[in-house]
């Protein structure tokens, strides 16, 4: 419990604040967790690890929870992962039981986040201990078997494929750093930008360029709609929240929680497939499902649930692999970076006061998030209202002032910040998918090491295949989620042509 | 290519070198690879589908906001142009992010806002000289981030 001596005033605050913006981001539609995270980095620069995880972390914990009161009470997702909120959650607003859907969802928020907090504070831990013992061979085919799943959940599994190994590509830029072994040569770079792109792209313009910018982009093509403008909404009369609403779906909330949890830990895969996935067993399981659609309560267990389920179980390959979960915790590896510290298996036990003091974080997030929301409800909602015009500068700005200061002042990043706002916009408008793209840019680099040390080391392919056990385990995988996409791919196309 | 074979078909060698560009060269190979087996299972129908007009071929959504979509482009490489110049007139000071953002802030907002009235254009005028100044106070004052 030596932790709990670092634990103090600016702490709590830094929570509390991480908390209320997290909330304020999750609840504009538009604006994301991982926006959240992006823009207010910057701010966390000057912050110790532990302080800066605690903002961080509140913040995702605020991002994903705040998505469920525009969801409610506009039928608009605030965040992706409030996506099945609205197909219960709107019904009960018109039914007059809109501050009962908000208190609903804002429990099973905090049961969601509990759950998948004791899930990673248990199992995080027993994985680094398996991963420790990983050579580079096993870490690169983890990192192969990341973006194969990655992929393998994509619209199509070669154009994801395809994104991650550009992502890959782009992170190889620059210097074969002799730190990481290499020979101190430059590579894939134009004459004349040698001296800026020496160390490659920054992470963190990359990643505030990809989410922050590129979303920008995209909204301004659809004219910055104000849907919010003029929107009421009347929470004071109606249906009270009383925990009756719970009753029988004690399985469901549990149940939602683990799927949340487990979608998680799967790598780029997000929180609105966490949330459909737990809907759609709901509304098979269940004893009585004809009213979910109309205005169940159930429904909102479900989503709610399972997206705020996610937060712990992202963290899981993170901090056990040094492998993102999603786009969200992709940032919170800037963070890391920022600080000096690498994630992977060796973290926890390396750092076992920074990681008590993440369960210690999320947990208080999660309380902090239930009381502020569950009390403040009336005055949050108001939120939902807050024009774009305000805001979209203000976030473009904090992007800029995020990417200046990442190595103290260099301008190419604010470029890279623009260069790669832009690739996010038109990727997105070609077919690229950005989550693995992202992930194989974070990860890239690390592939590299591990496969050409590998080769110098045993000089033969066939070692991938036969160093290990693990490694033929994790072939085994690699082929199961190839075969995974490939049978979901012909399900789907089935379905159409039996549609048409 | 720095690499040679020997013994068996599996057997690489890498030259320290050139190591370099040993993982990049395959991985650029993957990228024309998979390029290539995207164009080979979704050109066909690509290309069936934009010659019977079942789809078109566009870029853009068909009621696109170009306005907004350039206007944001345009300010922005103005604003880092801006920002850049006028923070060499101040080095270390952060002066180029305070007063360009000034005026970035006000015209992007212009720009976002639906049908301007005096109301809108008293909050955007505030905003865009509050939002700055706190941000340069917050980032550059209290926590001595790096300002341009």
């Amino acid at each position: 419990m030596e932790f709990l001596a670092l634990v103090d005033i600016s702490y709590l605050l830094l929570i509390f604040l991480g908390v209320a913006l997290g909330i304020v981001f999750g609840a504009i539609p538009g604006l994301t967790a991982t926006m959240a995270l992006a823009v207010c980095l910057p701010l966390t620069y000057s912050f110790d690890l532990n302080h800066s995880l605690a903002f961080l972390l509140a913040l995702y914990v605020g991002g994903i929870s705040g998505g469920l009161v525009p969801a409610i009470l506009l039928n608009l997702p605030g965040t992706p992962s409030s996506i099945c909120t609205t197909f219960d959650g709107y019904p009960m607003t018109r039914n007059g039981e809109g501050e009962r859907a908000l208190k609903v969802g804002i429990l099973s928020s905090l049961f969601g986040g509990l759950f998948s907090l004791i899930v990673l504070y248990l199992f995080a831990p027993v994985l680094s201990d398996i991963a420790i013992k990983f050579s580079y061979i096993e870490k690169f085919l983890i990192i192969f078997f990341a973006l194969t799943v990655i992929a393998s959940l994509c619209q199509n599994m070669l154009v994801g494929i395809f994104s991650g190994v550009l992502g890959i590509l782009l992170s190889l830029v620059g210097v074969y750093d002799t730190i990481k072994g290499g020979n101190g040569a430059v590579r894939l770079i134009t004459p004349g930008m040698e001296e800026m792109l020496y160390s490659g792209f920054a992470l963190l313009p990359v990643l505030i360029g990809m989410f922050g910018v590129g979303a920008i982009f995209a909204e301004a093509e659809l004219g910055i709609k104000e849907e919010t403008e003029g929107a009421k909404f009347d929470l004071l009369s109606g249906k009270k929240f009383d925990l009756s609403a719970f009753k029988g779906s004690s399985v469901n909330l549990v149940r939602s929680s683990a799927i949340g949890t487990f979608v998680g830990m799967l790598p780029g895969v997000g929180g609105s497939a966490a949330s459909v996935l737990a809907y759609t067993q709901e509304k098979n399981f269940s004893r009585d499902s004809s009213k979910m659609g109309k205005g169940a309560a159930q429904g909102v267990i479900a989503s709610e649930a399972s997206n705020n389920g996610l937060t712990g179980g992202a963290l899981i390959p993170l901090l056990s692999l040094g492998i993102p979960g999603d786009a969200t915790t992709a940032i919170l590896i800037g963070a890391f970076t920022l600080q000096g510290v690498q994630v992977g298996p060796l973290f926890i036990a390396e750092n076992i006061d920074t990681w008590n003091m993440m369960v210690l974080s999320m947990f208080l997030a999660n309380v902090v998030m239930f009381v502020t929301m569950f009390f403040a409800i009336k005055h949050i909602a108001k939120v939902v209202t807050v024009p774009k015009y305000l805001l979209y500068p203000i976030i473009i700005m904090m992007c800029v002032s995020g990417a200046y200061a990442i190595n103290y002042g260099i301008m190419f990043d604010v470029w890279t910040l623009l260069i790669f706002g832009l690739l996010g916009y038109v990727g997105t408008k070609l077919g690229l998918e950005v989550t693995p793209l992202i992930i194989g840019f974070i990860l890239g680099s690390s592939a590299e090491i591990y496969f050409v040390k590998s080769i110098e080391s045993f000089g033969n392919l066939t070692v991938f295949f036969t160093k290990s056990p693990i490694a033929m385990f994790l072939w085994l995988l690699i082929g199961v989620s190839v075969v995974f996409s490939i049978y979901s791919t012909k399900r789907a196309k089935c379905r159409e042509q039996v549609a048409v | 290519m720095n690499t040679t074979g020997s013994g068996s078909i599996f057997s690489v060698v890498v030259d320290f070198d050139t190591s370099h560009l040993f993982f990049p060269t395959i991985i650029l190979w993957l990228l024309g690879l998979l390029g290539l087996a995207i164009l080979i299972q979704r050109g066909p129908a690509f290309y069936r589908a934009v010659a019977s007009g079942e789809r078109k071929l566009r870029f853009f959504e068909p009621e696109a906001d170009k306005v907004r979509l350039f206007g944001t482009l345009g300010l922005m490489v103005i604003y880092f142009i801006g920002m850049d110049y006028v923070g060499r007139l101040f080095p270390n000071m952060g002066y180029g992010f305070w007063f360009v953002s000034i005026p970035f802030l006000f015209a992007l907002s212009c720009l976002y806002a639906h049908g301007i009235d005096k109301r809108k254009l008293t909050y955007i005028s505030l905003n865009a000289l509050i939002a700055p100044t706190f941000a340069w106070f917050v980032l550059s004052e209290l926590f001595n981030v790096t300002l341009p």
